[in-house]
């Protein structure tokens, strides 16, 4: 069973991109390691109760940015760091979300200086899990 | 283009003089999912009773696996499952009972193990008599009986209304595993669209029985949107956005919903406009449907100002 994927319904994320992002993060965070294979596509639908169609989109994604491979026959699986790329409206769409957290921090008073060192504390923390 | 299962030329159909389905032209290609969208009294039920056959349309024409839905042969309606509104059984017969008369009519392609395997999982006993059960029960039989003959084509009218939330998402978790046999078509309306969303590839909205929407669900996603826009002074007298489906103000504040306009047009109009600020709120697809298929109201139901 994939537990570690959670759908949530009626979510303004898109159910493929909720799929997309739970795996970067799997794979961030190394529970996903290089070379494991990731669950059949229909397999995966049957346990989230959602469209096939949607699980293969979310792979398709995850494959044009390299973060995984699918060989013919054998599955899909998670490909060597080294062989991914991003561009640039990931790295924008990736700017973007830090904004809601530097409006909730000035809000409550928070310097930058302050949320700067929160934000590398989080990184470092992250890093050793 | 894959091979077309379920189309409508025209299709209309009026009670009395009011029109109830207003030349709708629908084309489902084989292995997609639809979900059947529209508001109370849009006219789904009365279409997915033309398709079944039994309700003549007015005027046009539909079609089920290139057959005329007002000549269904037998044969074709053994590769088509229809599950009805309320889930409508023999109430004097037990689910057994059923389960013979129902096969009856599918010989050679009837599924005992999946049928079985069914009534077992939704803890339900062939001795049990239909109307001793409960809505969600009667729901549950119903989609094992119409599943069992392996449908090619499926066709749900609102088949989880009145469902509690965790018989739906079992209704929900049978119907997935006929899409992962390869091939199957569906077509259902519903109005939770969580639900849809979780199931379908593709919707059909219809409003005032006339089609509004024909397109996969991740387009439809991607194509209504809304933004608030923030003006220095004043907000323009003259809102002439592309696609415009609403837009509401308050002061210097203006929010604009549109269709099919991309952010960059929606922008470049607002800063024209000599907009300060520009945000685009997050919508979810029950958002996205409301502000498709809501007419614009003047005034509210209630006036929440304690004064």
């Amino acid at each position: 069973m994939a537990l570690w994927i959670q759908i949530i319904s009626g979510s303004d994320e898109p159910i493929y991109s909720q799929i997309v992002e739970q795996i970067r993060q799997a794979i961030a965070k190394g529970e996903l390691g290089i070379g494991e294979k990731l669950p059949a596509v229909r397999k995966l639908a049957s346990e989230l109760i959602i469209n096939p169609n949607t699980v293969a989109k979310a792979y398709t994604i995850l494959e044009q940015s390299g973060f995984v491979a699918t060989k013919t026959g054998s599955g899909t699986f998670v490909t060597d760091p080294k062989l991914r790329h991003h561009d640039a409206v990931d790295i924008n769409a990736l700017s973007e979300r830090f904004d809601s957290v530097i409006a909730r921090g000035l809000s409550l008073g928070i310097n930058a200086e302050e949320l700067i060192s929160l934000f590398n504390n989080r990184v470092n923390k992250f890093l050793k899990k | 283009m894959s091979e077309i299962v379920l189309e409508t030329h025209g299709l209309t159909k009026y009670f009395k003089d009011k029109c109830v389905v207003d030349h709708l032209d629908l084309k489902i290609p084989k292995g997609c999912v639809c979900g059947f969208l529209g508001r109370n009294g849009a006219g789904k039920t009365t279409t997915i009773r033309m398709l079944m056959g039994l309700l003549k349309p007015t005027a046009g024409s539909c079609a089920m696996l290139g057959c005329d839905c007002e000549d269904l042969t037998p044969a074709i309606r053994q590769r088509i499952g229809y599950v009805t509104e309320g889930h409508r059984l023999y109430k004097w017969m037990k689910i057994g009972e059923l389960e013979k008369f129902q096969s009856a009519f599918f010989p050679n392609q009837w599924d005992n193990k999946l049928f079985n395997d069914m009534i077992e999982y939704f803890d339900l006993s062939k001795k049990q008599k239909i109307k001793h059960l409960s809505n969600g029960q009667r729901a549950q039989v119903s989609l094992a009986l119409t599943l069992a003959p392996n449908p090619e084509l499926l066709i749900m009218d609102d088949p989880t209304l009145g469902l509690d939330v965790a018989i739906r998402r079992e209704f929900l978790e049978g119907v997935i595993h006929l899409i992962t046999r390869q091939g199957r078509t569906i077509l259902f309306s519903s109005h939770i669209l969580a639900d849809v969303e979780r199931v379908a590839d593709r919707i059909v909205v219809i409003d005032k029985g006339v089609l509004k929407a024909d397109c996969t669900l991740e387009k439809f996603r991607s194509t209504i949107k809304k933004f608030i826009i923030t003006f220095d002074k004043n907000i323009p007298s003259d809102i002439n956005v592309e696609g415009l489906l609403h837009c509401r103000s308050d002061g210097n504040l203006l929010e604009v919903t549109v269709v099919n306009t991309s952010e960059n047009t929606v922008k470049n109009w607002a800063n024209s406009a000599g907009a300060k600020d520009f945000r685009q709120p997050a919508l979810n697809l029950e958002d996205q449907f409301i502000e498709f298929t809501s007419p614009v109201k003047k005034g509210k139901l209630f006036d929440w100002e304690y004064k």
